[in-house]
């Protein structure tokens, strides 16, 4: 943590420690926890909106079942506060897997509408089920708060909701700086590569619904017992348009943004009150405001002015790194490895893109995929990486059948990719890039993440160093931390390799790597190759240029319409008549025949 | 049988306003892969402005018309303003914002013009319920879901016959493809967003004269709306249209047999279901993913 933000925290501890000392009345320190009921919501949500990219417009639905929850557990069953919040915790969780399901198949607007439609089904559920909700009086008498027996009124309760509060914003900062929150990041920006790097889209979009939806349903007890009265019209559309406000107005991904938010959006009715008829007006105005003025938010923009004055270090220390070939040595595992693929074929509609295509990449070889433009190189590679599923035919890592597994899982097994047109997560800086591949490497816990535990520090210091080592293979070293959407074109096609390289493949694809490339670019890839296969690394080459296939490959296979024509040395497949028939047309002695028998 | 006949009939008619709500979506949605969530708002100006016209001494015809252009000039506006600065980012969350900000603003502008309370739009189409196998409609319910089929043909003319719908379609498939064969991408959104915008006002006068016409009236029909252009699948024009009187003449049942409450979760719920099972709608065309 920078020194930066561990002033802010202590600034934040030190204003919730304040507060109440300096509230003048009852009124205004209820006022103030509201806030902080809020702030946690946001801070949740946060990691759905700020880190996954994903939006929720059904907060309030959350909110209101952690709120029904708790109240109902503390009402009926006695449950003091710890335990009624911990039953909407998991009520809540579990509701935010089933949220989260959709996103498998929809995104974006679409699970946008998903929300609103839960928020309004908790709402009129809430209406509609009135032996345990109350129905449309809502519920009543619900206790004052207590913990293990002991009656919790005014400072007490305020004690709880303010450590809370800054509990969350802390676990959720830490919850970012690890792998966890990188490989949110990366989903969002580039599923496609998070993916085809071992990273598991599904799950972490998942746990980001999971620990949004728990954060609303503490939040959803706490207000329960805030205001001992709760009934469904509390809990509306507008509501959750409020708090996705609050994380976007304080800023999407920041660690105190969402708190600032919930503090501004809990305060302003308030000073809205004076234009009476206008209120509304005037929070709609507001709101479009902000989308124009500061889209990242207050502290997405303050952190953006901050870093153009304040320059920092553009590249890292080469003497932190270690060596790249230690990482890709990944201790006792068989480095060399064999890909098999037998009879591929993959149909879109009625064409066959791949019509019963093999291939055999040996133990440690350099194997270019060669073939004319629409010979079906690359159905074939998004076919062995996952991304589409071949109507016929098997493909193998060493023996382990790799048909009909994800993308996730494949790279996990040892294949890692890079991609034709380049897939970067374009704001992550270089050397995150390249720690995202390690994930699948990492092992600690979300716990160790959430609290910094040694095994986390360990593990993240080991990560680093190899990624700053893998860097330096490249050549990127000086370019560290910059953001890597802002990498000239050859680099970026550079960083790729050093990313899937941190996956720790034992068979790399490359996909057209010198696409775009300078002529000097393309000798310098020439030599990174080589470098990339001495270190025992098979490597699976699709290309044009042919220069860089017979200096670099050990055997080329040659595609045309979906079928292999040849396969062999490079000198071989050179001289081979259908190979010159494939890129040149037919031979001038067959255009003869055809002319004569015209 | 005579309740389940008068179900059929009030739930063609709240149908066919989905039914039109949604096929402003599917514009929309077709032009600029962005829509207005503030589309309910649309459909809430032209019923408030009809009756408002109403009072101030408009003949009801010029009133409804006055109310649908306002309504088309709104959507040009919005799109304009609120809708087109967004839609470059890959995010969607912009627009969706400004849209709810500009659907608030115009909410309240509303309530303070019209007042918090409701009140019909006169028509002729309501004067008198014509009786059919026992179960009593009016006129204007019978014409609403006529009008939303016509609504539906005349957009699918438009779009095969002349120049404006075909660039439409052009635009709908390829953006840039669209612009590189000289069509003006900018002003083909702002084409549709005012059709879409033309589509909502006029539900929002069709529906006003049988629900009462309020400003709050277009936040709960535009969300169904919504939802049941992505039940009937977002890119299909009939697709949505069929969706919003199915959607309707269910939602009736179970308001008729159940509650007011249980058919908002039977409606959102069923939503939720359809998207699951087909993620592109009932009738939508699968988005091919490239890598």
């Amino acid at each position: 943590m920078t020194t930066f933000l561990r002033l802010g925290f202590a600034l934040f501890a030190l204003i919730l420690i304040a507060i109440p000392l300096t509230a003048g009345n009852e009124y205004e320190l209820r006022l103030f926890m509201l806030f902080l009921i809020y702030g946690v919501i946001a801070v949740g949500l946060n990691i759905l909106v700020g880190l996954s990219g994903l939006v929720s417009l059904g907060q309030a639905g959350l909110f209101a079942l952690g709120s029904y929850t708790g109240a109902i557990l503390a009402t009926r069953l006695g449950f003091d506060i710890l335990f009624a919040s911990l039953g909407a915790a998991v009520v809540s969780g579990i509701f935010g897997v089933l949220l989260a399901y959709p996103t498998v198949r929809v995104r974006g607007v679409y699970l946008a509408v998903v929300t609103i439609a839960f928020g309004l089904i908790v709402e009129n559920v809430a209406i509609e089920w009135q032996a345990l909700t109350g129905g449309t009086t809502g519920l009543t008498g619900i206790p004052s708060p207590n913990i293990f027996g002991f009656p919790l009124s005014g400072y007490p309760f305020y004690g709880i909701l303010a450590l809370t509060l800054f509990v969350a914003t802390l676990l959720a900062h830490n919850l970012k700086w690890s792998r966890y929150g990188r490989a949110m990041l990366a989903v969002s920006q580039s599923e496609t590569a998070a993916r085809s790097i071992g990273v598991n889209a599904t799950a972490m979009r998942t746990l980001a619904f999971v620990i949004a939806s728990i954060a609303a349903g503490v939040a959803g007890t706490f207000y329960a017992f805030l205001n001992a009265y709760i009934s469904p019209d509390i809990f509306t559309f507008s509501d959750s348009v409020r708090f996705l406000l609050m994380v976007i107005l304080g800023g999407a991904g920041s660690t105190f943004g969402p708190v600032v938010g919930a503090y501004v959006l809990t305060y302003l009715p308030e000073h809205l009150q004076q234009f009476a008829l206008w209120q509304k007006f005037a929070y709609g105005a507001l709101l479009l405001l902000v989308m124009f003025v500061v889209p990242r938010g207050i502290l997405g923009t303050l952190a953006h002015l901050f870093r153009r004055v304040v320059k920092t270090e553009r590249g890292v220390n080469p003497a932190e790194g270690t060596p790249a070939g230690e990482t890709l040595r990944q201790g006792e595992r068989i480095q060399k490895v064999e890909l098999l693929a037998r009879d591929l074929t993959v149909r879109f509609g009625g064409l066959a893109a791949l019509s019963r295509a093999s291939l055999r990449v040996k133990p440690g070889e350099v194997h270019a995929l060669i073939g004319p433009n629409g010979a079906g190189k690359s159905t074939f590679v998004n076919t062995i990486s996952g991304f589409y599923s071949p109507t016929e035919g098997s493909f193998e890592l060493d023996g382990v059948q790799l048909g009909g597994r994800k993308p996730h899982e494949i790279a996990r097994l040892g294949l890692a990719r890079t991609f034709q047109n380049t897939e970067l997560f374009g704001e992550l800086s270089v050397l995150e890039n390249v720690m995202v591949g390690f994930q699948q490497r990492l092992d600690y816990g979300i716990v160790d993440a959430a609290l910094r535990t040694p095994r986390f520090r360990r593990q993240e210091k080991e990560c680093r160093s190899a990624a700053i080592g893998l860097l330096d293979l490249v050549g990127l070293m000086e370019y560290a931390n910059e953001q890597a959407r802002f990498l000239p074109f050859g680099h970026q096609r550079r960083l790729e390799i050093a990313r899937a390289l941190a996956a720790g493949p034992r068979l790399l694809l490359l996909d057209e790597p010198a696409a775009g490339l300078t002529t000097q670019e393309i000798d310098e890839l020439d030599a990174m190759i080589r470098r990339i296969s001495a270190l025992g690394v098979s490597i699976l080459l699709i290309e044009h240029h042919v220069d860089l296939i017979m200096a670099v490959a050990d055997t080329v296979t040659v595609l045309d319409y979906g079928q292999v024509i040849a396969s062999d040395r490079p000198a071989v497949v050179q001289d081979d008549p259908r190979v010159i028939e494939a890129y040149f047309g037919g031979s001038l002695n067959k255009a003869d025949q055809v002319g004569a028998v015209a | 049988m005579t309740t389940s006949f008068q179900y059929l009939l009030s739930g063609l008619a709240i149908g066919g306003i989905y039914a039109l709500v949604a096929l402003g979506f599917h514009i929309m949605w077709s032009a600029a892969k962005a829509v207005n969530f503030a589309h309910g708002d649309t459909l809430m100006l032209g019923g408030v402005l009809a009756v408002l016209g109403v009072d101030a001494g408009l003949p009801l015809w010029l009133a409804c018309l006055l109310a649908i252009v306002a309504g088309g000039v709104f959507g040009v506006l919005l799109e304009r303003f609120a809708v087109r600065p967004f839609t470059g980012s890959n995010t969607s969350i912009g627009w969706m914002l400004t849209t709810i900000a500009v659907g608030i603003m115009v909410e309240s502008l509303a309530t303070m013009q019209f007042g918090g309370f409701s009140r019909p739009l006169p028509s002729p189409g309501i004067e008198r319920a014509v009786n059919i196998f026992g179960a009593g409609v009016y006129p204007q319910e019978l014409a609403i879901p006529c009008i939303a089929l016509l609504a539906m043909f005349g957009f699918r003319a438009l779009q095969q016959r002349t120049l404006i719908g075909r660039a439409m379609q052009a635009v709908s498939h390829n953006r840039q493809a669209a612009a590189l064969m000289g069509i003006d991408v900018n002003r083909v959104v702002a084409f549709s967003f005012a059709l879409a915008a033309l589509f909502g006002a006029g539900a929002g006068v069709l529906v006003a004269p049988v629900v009462q016409a309020s400003a709050t009236m277009g936040t709960l029909l535009g969300l169904k709306g919504f939802a049941v252009a992505i039940i009937g699948g977002i890119t299909s024009a009939p697709g949505v249209v069929i969706a919003g009187l199915g959607f309707g003449i269910v939602e009736k049942f179970v308001e008729g047999y159940i509650s007011t409450a249980a058919r908002e979760i039977v409606g959102f719920g069923s939503m939720i279901v359809v998207l699951l099972i087909f993620p592109q709608g009932l009738f939508g065309k699968k988005e091919v993913f490239k890598v």
